[in-house]
Parts: C-alpha cells; structure tokens; sequence
C-alpha cells in the first residue's frame, strides 16, 4: 500500500535506474522499504549489482539482504534457478539460519511441491512457534492451491495471536471481498480502522463495503466514512467524491416519500459534484461531458 | 427460432482484455464488452474497457464506470454487450460468483450477453502460433438462468473477426505492449489517465 507521493519517487528512480542513469542500490532499497511487487525490476537490477563484484563489495553487509531480495524476486518471476544460487550463497554465508530455512521453504513453494514445503515450514516452526512470515506462508500456499476456506481458517487462527498485524487484516478484507462475504470484509476494515484510525485508505475501503452492502442504515454510514476519507487527504480524492455522490442518490431513492434530509448533506453532494467538474475541467477535459451527463443521471436530490 | 446464437469479437476489443491481464499478473483482471446485435443472431463485439484489477466485487467504481461507458458508447449507437474477467490465479477456470453477479446485471439490459473468461493454458500455449480460436472461454446464460460454458464440444460460437489476431497479439506481448494499458481503476487514481485507451494501437 504506497500513497501517490511514494509511488512517483519509485516510479522516477526506477526510470533512471532503467536507462542506465544509476542509483540501482536507491531502487532495491526503497522497493524493500515501500513492501512493493516489482519483481522483473528488481531481479534484473539486483542480479546486475551481485554479479559485479567490485558493486557487490562495495555493499558490505547489505550483501546479503539484497542476496534475500533477489532470491524472492527470481521465485516470483519463475526464475527458481537464480533464486537457487541466490539461496545457497546464503546458506554458506548463514548455515544455521531460520531466515534461510524460510527461504528454502519459498524455494518449494515456487516448485509447487506444496507438500515438502509443509513439512520444511512445520519443522522450523517447532522450534519457532510464533514466526509471523511463516505463518503466512502457510496462508498463501492455501490461496495458491485454490484452497480459498483453509485460506481463511488459517489466517483467522493467525490474527487471534497477531491482531495487530494490518496486512493480515487487509489480506482477509480482500479475500472475503472476492467471495462477496461483505459483511466479514466490513469487519475485517473496522479492525483496521480502530488500529490506525487516520488512514484514509481504509475509510475508503470500508465505506465501498458499506455501500455495496445497501439498506439506508448502511449508506448513510458509508457517506459518513467517504466523507472521512475526503477530510483525511485534502479534498480530491476522486474516489470518494464519486462516493459521496452514488450514496446521496441510493439514499434519496430509498427514503422517497420518507423525511427529507438536513440541508448539511445536501450541501455534501452538491460539493463533492462540484469538486468533480472542477478537477475534470483541470486535468481531463475531455470526459468532463461524460462526467457532467454521469452525475445527471444519478438524479441527486438538490 | 433459427440457428444459436454467435458472437463475434474484434481484434482491438480481443488483445485489449489479454494485454489487461498480463499488466496484472498478480490479481483478477475485469472490463465489459462493447458492441450490438446485428441480424438477431450474431453479436458484434467492436470494442472493450478494462475496468479493474483490484477489489472486484465492490459497487461503487462499478457503477461510476457503467454510467460513463454507456454514456460515452450510447452516442455512437454500441450498447454493453458483455464482461470479461481474467482470474488472480493460473489454474482457476471457475467463473467466481462476482462476476456472475457482473454478467446478470449486463445480461437484464441486454438478453444476448455473453461473459469471457480467459483460458491461461490457452495463452501460454500462443507462442506456439497454431491456434486462431480466442484464449477465451465462451459463457452464456441458458434456459436455467445461470451462466454455462459453450464451445466444450468443439462447436465454438464465438470468432475472433481478424484471422490474424493472436499472431498481432503475440507480437504485442513480446514488445511488452501491455505496459500502456489503462483501466477505470487508473482512472480513478489518476483522472488524466484514459480509460479509452486511444494511443494503444497506434
């Protein structure tokens, strides 16, 4: 999960990197620092430093985290050879390690030797029992089998030990969003909400669930936490905006003939809207048409 | 009534949802279909929007992304013809509740829809260059009201218009081309990227 800011400084050091203009090392640790999935990146720009010697020993220690980045990122590319290399280095450099271990495990996993991986995870979890990325391999081989309940079980059984963990939390979310279990999701995000109540992330998220779910009671709160999401980054996010306005119509239609709304959210329609065509007008002016008929055709009360 | 019912797919609309899912690799990949009836039994499918690569199942980008695209598509006489989905994993070649869910919605407005699933064992094999047939699976919704897979016994209904088709796809994905692909979902992170893809082919 990487804010836009974030993102465009990846995106600018990985266009140096790419055309030759350096800062390879910059690269490899900003995508280790962000937690993002850049595999081909990493492994042609990691694997061009390691076979370098006079690079590679200018690393010092930090040898053998990029040895670990570049074993991770060949198995994610299929690459299971070059992670092997990467993996034995490592083995010779730290024979008795449990960081190794876990490695080896992945290694078999990339195999698809589903059944040796279990056993290579289960006996290094004996002797530690409360290795959280373990744990979690067990959880992703489940989804890589297609087992999406175990998946579940298994990462429900995790964060009764580690509810602080937001990944596991945000993994859950997804997973029952894609079974359509919305009210499991909903809850998965007001845990995450509660932990780190000024991430606009999760309002946003939490308030897509809400809507998707419907009925008034629902609604009126996903409103509530779209609007959130809008205080929380300045005003623009389009998500949100757009939120706002699909919740204003859904309610308006589901309270016909009810009591009419306070004036206050009628206001917040009417700005998310404006706001819209304003940032439209700005940076995409040729769907401002398409825009202005799409939010005609809400039919948002006035 | 007369013979069943045909679907033919353009190639721009065909490479469009292939090259959506190998920008993703990672998650599931969806878009609809865009086209219209011609004849009462052949469906043209002249084009294609991706939609997302993330968190499909959630209303709201949905919604926002149907308005426009029936809007922007009404002008020019195409309605919603179809969905497409590609799955988060390779060997899944179910097709998930979710966009069952999607392909009814489309089917209510337009009786003949049909639904794409993409077929990786299909894909993979392209660069072997013998198969014209679509790396796609062909759903269609029968009598039961829930969707069906057609073509298994080799009678396949759905064409791709181009016979050259999957050798310019295979020459796209060797250059990488799916790189430029933009999706509602990019859209809405970024209002300046265009979801209509204009630049893609040229």
């Amino acid at each position: 999960m990487v804010g836009a800011v974030e993102e465009a400084q990846l995106n600018r050091l990985e266009n140096q990197v790419d055309n030759g203009g350096g800062g390879a090392w910059e690269y490899l640790c900003l995508v280790r620092k962000l937690k993002v999935r850049r595999s081909e990146k990493v492994l042609k720009h990691g694997l061009s430093i390691l076979n370098d010697p006079k690079q590679r020993s200018k690393l010092g220690g930090e040898e053998w985290t990029l040895y670990e980045q570049v074993a991770i990122a060949a198995m994610d590319c299929q690459c299971v050879d070059i992670a092997k290399d990467c993996i034995n280095a490592l083995q010779r450099k730290f024979p008795e390690s449990m960081r190794v271990g876990r490695l080896k495990g992945m290694l078999l996993e990339a195999r698809g030797s589903w059944k040796d991986a279990e056993v290579a995870y289960s006996s290094l979890l004996e002797d530690n029992p409360l290795d959280q990325v373990i744990q979690k391999r067990r959880v992703a081989m489940a989804k890589a089998q297609g087992n999406i309940s175990g998946a579940i079980e298994c990462l429900n059984k995790y964060l009764e030990i580690f509810m602080a963990d937001h990944e596991a939390w945000r993994e859950l979310a997804e997973i029952y969003v894609s079974l359509q279990m919305y009210k499991q999701a909903a809850f998965c995000y007001e845990e995450l909400i509660l932990c780190q109540p000024l991430v606009p992330l999760y309002h946003l998220a939490y308030a897509d669930v809400l809507y998707t779910l419907g009925g008034l009671e629902n609604l009126q709160m996903s409103k509530k936490y779209y609007a959130s999401t809008i205080d929380l980054t300045g005003g623009k996010n389009t998500r949100a905006l757009f939120g706002i306005c699909l919740c204003s119509a859904a309610i308006a239609q589901l309270s016909k003939g009810r009591n009419k709304e306070d004036k206050d959210s009628s206001e917040l329609h009417t700005l998310a809207a404006k706001t819209l065509e304003k940032e439209y007008k700005q940076r995409s002016l040729t769907k401002l048409p398409l825009l202005t008929a799409t939010l005609r055709n809400l039919k948002l009360p006035s | 009534m007369g013979g069943e019912l045909r679907y033919e797919i353009g190639q721009n609309a065909y490479i469009k949802l292939v090259l959506h899912a190998l920008k993703h690799k990672t998650s599931a990949t969806n878009g609809v279909l865009l086209g219209r009836l011609v004849d009462e039994d052949l469906v043209q499918i002249s084009d294609s929007v991706p939609l997302s690569h993330s968190q499909i199942g959630l209303l709201p980008a949905l919604e926002i992304a149907l308005l426009q695209i029936e809007e922007h598509f009404g002008a020019q006489g195409l309605s919603i013809v179809g969905y497409y989905h590609a799955n988060e994993r390779y060997d899944d070649f179910d097709l998930g509740s979710a966009a069952r869910n999607i392909g009814d919605h489309i089917h209510r407005y337009f009786p003949q829809a049909a639904v794409l699933l993409l077929d990786n064992r299909k894909l993979e094999t392209l660069s072997e260059g013998k198969d014209r047939s679509p790396v796609v699976q062909l759903y269609t919704r029968d009598a039961t009201r829930s969707w069906k897979q057609t073509g298994s016994d080799g009678n396949s209904r759905l064409t791709i218009k181009e016979p050259s088709a999957n050798i310019v796809l295979l020459d796209y994905i060797l250059s990488e081309k799916w790189k430029g692909i933009v999706d509602f979902d990019d859209h809405l992170d970024d209002i300046g990227k265009d979801w209509l893809n204009p630049d893609l082919f040229k």
